[in-house]
């Protein structure tokens, strides 16, 4: 186990290092396409996809890790889709995201409350009973809906993920 | 001497034959539509001078059919060649008018009476035409031509009404297509441009939003032979346009879509067509969108510095991420980010012009197979050696000149073509 | 046509009442659905973010149960089919991670090997079932009313690895709503984002960025909005309050419907089976319009 551990630290942590090189932010012309289109950026004035990229490009990348702004991308894809270098500010941040954590940088709580869930139910969370519109509440077999099955062996998944996760904060 | 080859009847291919023509050679012109002329005469003004394009262009194109140096092929394409430097076989296929050139006086009278509406690719698909036609005001040869694909004679044998009432008699259905054998010691290859078609850019929405015009329809739109006489009246409801917007690099400086290089000319030219649009009516707003101003020649850096501080031209650095249109008034709202300042923002346009890219004309594939020329990866043709001898191409004898090798300006291209002729009239009298 | 679903955590947990209406509809429509046994998170956003190969992990383990059990592969969830495709995308492009996680898929007696077809919603409704099968079975045509399409980012980008529908012009679901016999129109916001994915950073943006496009949509004069992605109707529905008070904008009144929801209506189904009760925004006063 302790070698498929380490194998899987290195794994990741090159895959990470080769991905930001390998997503061109060198090319880009700041043309401001990818900007343009971003939902957030029309909202917040700290987040702007054009100069994410052109810091990356500088080799500005512990700036952004340690920083709020990778954090705040709502992964509509649109910068991806428009960009005429083939640049995917999207893509970039997501590894970024994965280096910040790794880092050990602040991150949302959220994220952590994610990967409890998971781990504990094999999905973000388990059924709960809902409200409806009447105020009354519902639940599943209410519905007639079939019960949910996570997967069989919990005890086995849950190793396997908290084993993943955990070689990914691992330097 | 033999006569010299010039492919291509545009600015470039008129100032090489004239050049031939003047130095007393013979000069074969070969150009495919109906009249020579190409882009500049669809143009309205040129800059920096902004004179009226045609009027610089027609009496270099009158010239051209009145040297008794020059012979003008038009519907012509250069089919086959054959021979070397000195002595090139070449076949040209011509063709038919369904009109006898030396009859016609250009009267218009059958295009009157014609009932076949067609779209008119030379005004950009802004106006129609008819079957029969005259290619432009200023068309030379100033003759009738009909489009048989459209024309109801020859789709279903009805009609005829063009040769009850043409007062010549020029009408000629039986004209067949001619074959045209030349021999010529030089060629000049001067086939010019396209426009890049920025439909695939939906981003933008050219096909969708009407009032999203490229630059070719924009000319047309604003010069006074146009479909609304000069006036802005936009295509989707006739309102004028007193706000307009220009966007750069469309299909150009791009790895998706389009083209990676640089087209050259189109900072230039939306700095041209903003000024023309102040010029009408200072009022208006106008505001081009740009990534890098491409002001490389003479008095270029002057006249964009004139159009922002004498006549309002707004420039803003940031290539507009979407265009979207209010279903309702059907304006036109331009989002981006002004890259200056880091405001991500938009703005309200009447009409939205795409300033597209110079793109190679899918003719020269078959012209490059017949003269045994490479093109380059985006169909433009190849010069010998792009620093040293740029309008030599590997085979001795044959020349290229203006956009047939790249985007150019027309400064460029008749530079080019003088260059060419130059080269073309050497290889005429070294083989006497 | 059968078709192994994949409900994902959404749905399943909190957005049944969607559910509800696809298991109601689909046997009209000729669809046989196959429910998983161990499926989990497909892992998007849940550990795309801090772990990209948990993330494969995950959903590369639900394409390898959905293999062995070899239907075509149907998430109800924008978000769940891109992550399945692009899952896809990267193992393949990348044998190192395809051989990674197929070491920890042994340990559940699983494995990947990337020949399953995952299918969208939209793609099962419109390419395969067909919009005049759809218009054929209607018994309540929703005739006279207006909805909006809103397809999602994720079903429509990005366009070089899914081609579900056109990223700048879709027209599928807006389609699919003529085909009950209601009216749609393009409009300049369809495509925008509804800002869910950012409510785990910043909950005001998130409700700005949705409410925006729902005054856009109520500014035309559509009677509702409708949608293929749970995550999208979570915000837009049952979050609408929330959006409202953000926006201070007490009167913006969307009814918002997941498609399948609108579509067992015009089919004829009551709006119980349909998990119509469960929908936060307002939409009896349609549903009664729709069941006179």
């Amino acid at each position: 186990m302790a070698d498929s551990d380490e194998r899987e630290v290195k794994f990741i942590s090159l895959m990470l290092s080769r991905a930001v090189s390998g997503m061109n932010a060198e090319v880009c012309d700041q043309c401001g396409k990818c900007s343009s289109a971003c939902p957030v950026s029309k909202e917040i004035e700290g987040f702007n996809p054009r100069q994410m990229i052109g810091k990356v490009a500088l080799g500005k990348n512990e700036e952004l890790l340690k920083g709020e702004a990778i954090w705040t991308c709502t992964t509509c894809l649109k910068c991806r889709e428009r960009c005429q270098e083939e640049i995917s500010p999207y893509d970039v941040i997501l590894i970024l995201r994965n280096l910040a954590y790794r880092a050990g940088y602040n991150y949302p709580s959220g994220y952590d409350d994610f990967v409890k869930g998971v781990k504990e139910t094999g999905f973000i969370s388990a059924p709960q009973s809902v409200r409806g519109r009447d105020g009354g509440r519902v639940t599943r077999s209410d519905l007639g809906l079939p019960e949910v099955l996570g997967p069989t062996d919990m005890e086995l998944f849950r190793g396997i993920v908290d084993g993943i996760v955990k070689a990914g904060k691992r330097n | 001497m033999k006569p010299v080859l010039v492919i291509g009847g545009g600015v470039a291919g008129i100032q090489a034959a004239l050049d031939l023509a003047d130095r007393g050679l013979k000069v074969h012109l070969v150009e495919k539509s109906p009249s020579i002329g190409g882009v500049m005469a669809q143009l309205d003004k040129t800059l920096p001078t902004m004179d009226c394009s045609i009027c610089i262009l027609a009496p270099k194109m009158i010239e051209c059919s009145r040297h008794p140096n020059i012979t003008i092929h038009t519907q012509s394409q250069v089919k086959e060649v054959a021979g070397g430097a000195g002595n090139f076989d070449v076949k040209v296929l011509k063709e038919p008018r369904s009109v006898n050139e030396s009859k016609c006086t250009g009267c218009g009278v059958c295009s009157q009476k014609c009932p076949t509406k067609v779209r008119n690719d030379w005004q950009e698909g802004l106006a129609d035409r008819k079957a029969i036609y005259i290619m432009f005001p200023q068309a030379v040869p100033l003759t009738a031509t009909i489009d048989r694909d459209h024309c109801l004679y020859f789709q279903k044998g009805v009609c005829q009404v063009c040769s009850k009432v043409c007062p010549s008699g020029a009408i000629d259905y039986e004209q067949k297509p001619e074959e045209i054998d030349l021999n010529v010691s030089s060629i000049v290859v001067a086939t010019g441009f396209q426009e890049y078609d920025p439909s695939e850019l939906k981003e933008y929405g050219y096909g969708r939003f009407k009032d999203v015009l490229t630059a070719m329809e924009f000319e047309r739109l604003v010069c006074a032979s146009g479909p609304t006489g000069g006036h802005l009246n936009r295509p989707s409801d006739g309102k004028l346009a007193q706000r307009v917007a220009f966007i750069q690099c469309v299909g150009s400086r791009s790895h998706k879509k389009g083209y990676p290089f640089c087209s050259s000319v189109c900072c230039m030219y939306a700095t041209k067509e903003a000024v023309l649009i102040k010029e009408h009516d200072p009022a208006s707003e106008v505001n081009i969108f740009y990534m890098d101003l491409k002001v490389f020649g003479k008095g270029f850096q002057q006249f964009v510095d004139r159009a922002k501080s004498h006549y309002g031209v707004v420039y803003i650095r940031g290539r507009p991420g979407e265009v979207r249109m209010n279903p309702v008034t059907r304006d036109l709202t331009i989002w981006y980010e002004d890259t200056n300042t880091g405001d991500v923002t938009s703005k309200e346009a009447d009409m939205v012009v795409l300033c597209t890219t110079m793109i190679a004309r899918p003719e020269n594939k078959e012209l490059a197979e017949a003269l045994g020329l490479e093109l380059d990866e985006w169909g433009f043709f190849k010069p010998l050696n792009p620093l040293t001898n740029p309008i030599e191409t590997g085979l001795p004898g044959v020349f290229i000149c203006g956009c047939s090798h790249g985007p150019r300006d027309i400064p460029e291209s008749v530079a080019e073509a003088s260059g060419a002729a130059a080269c073309a009239a050497e290889v005429a009298r070294r083989f006497m | 046509m059968k078709y192994t679903l994949y409900l994902g955590c959404t749905v399943q947990s909190e957005q049944f009442g969607l559910e509800a209406s696809v298991r109601e509809t689909m046997p009209r429509l000729g669809v046989e659905l196959e429910d998983m046994k161990g499926a989990s998170c497909c892992g998007f956003p849940a550990l795309s973010s801090v772990s990209k190969v948990g993330w494969h992990y995950l959903s590369a383990r639900n394409l390898a149960i959905a293999e062995e059990m070899g239907n075509d592969f149907l998430p109800l969830c924008n978000g769940c089919h891109l992550s399945f495709v692009e899952t896809m995308h990267y193992l393949e492009a990348d044998p190192d991670l395809k051989n990674l996680i197929n070491t920890h898929l042994e340990k559940e007696g699983l494995q990947y090997e990337g020949k399953v077809k995952v299918v969208h919603l939209l793609e099962v409704l419109h390419d395969r079932v067909g919009e005049k099968k759809i218009s054929g079975e209607l018994v309540k045509p929703l005739e006279g009313l207006k909805f909006a399409s809103h397809p999602g980012c994720h079903a429509i980008r990005p366009s070089d690895i899914q081609k579900v529908d056109d990223p700048e012009d879709p027209r599928k679901l807006d389609n699919l709503i003529k085909a009950l016999g209601a009216e749609t129109f393009d409009y300049p916001e369809k495509i925008d984002c509804c800002g869910s994915q950012l409510a785990v950073a910043s909950g005001r943006t998130t409700l700005k960025i949705a409410g925006d496009k729902l005054q856009a949509v109520k500014s035309y004069g559509f009677d509702g909005l409708v949608t293929t992605c749970p995550f999208c109707f979570k915000m837009y529905d049952g979050r609408q309050r929330a959006i409202k008070g953000a926006l201070k904008d007490s009167s913006l009144d969307v009814p918002v419907f997941y498609y399948t929801q609108l579509l067992g209506l015009a089919l004829g189904f009551r709006p119980e089976r349909l998990g119509l009760q469960l929908n936060q925004s307002p939409v009896d006063g349609l549903v009664e319009r729709i069941m006179e």
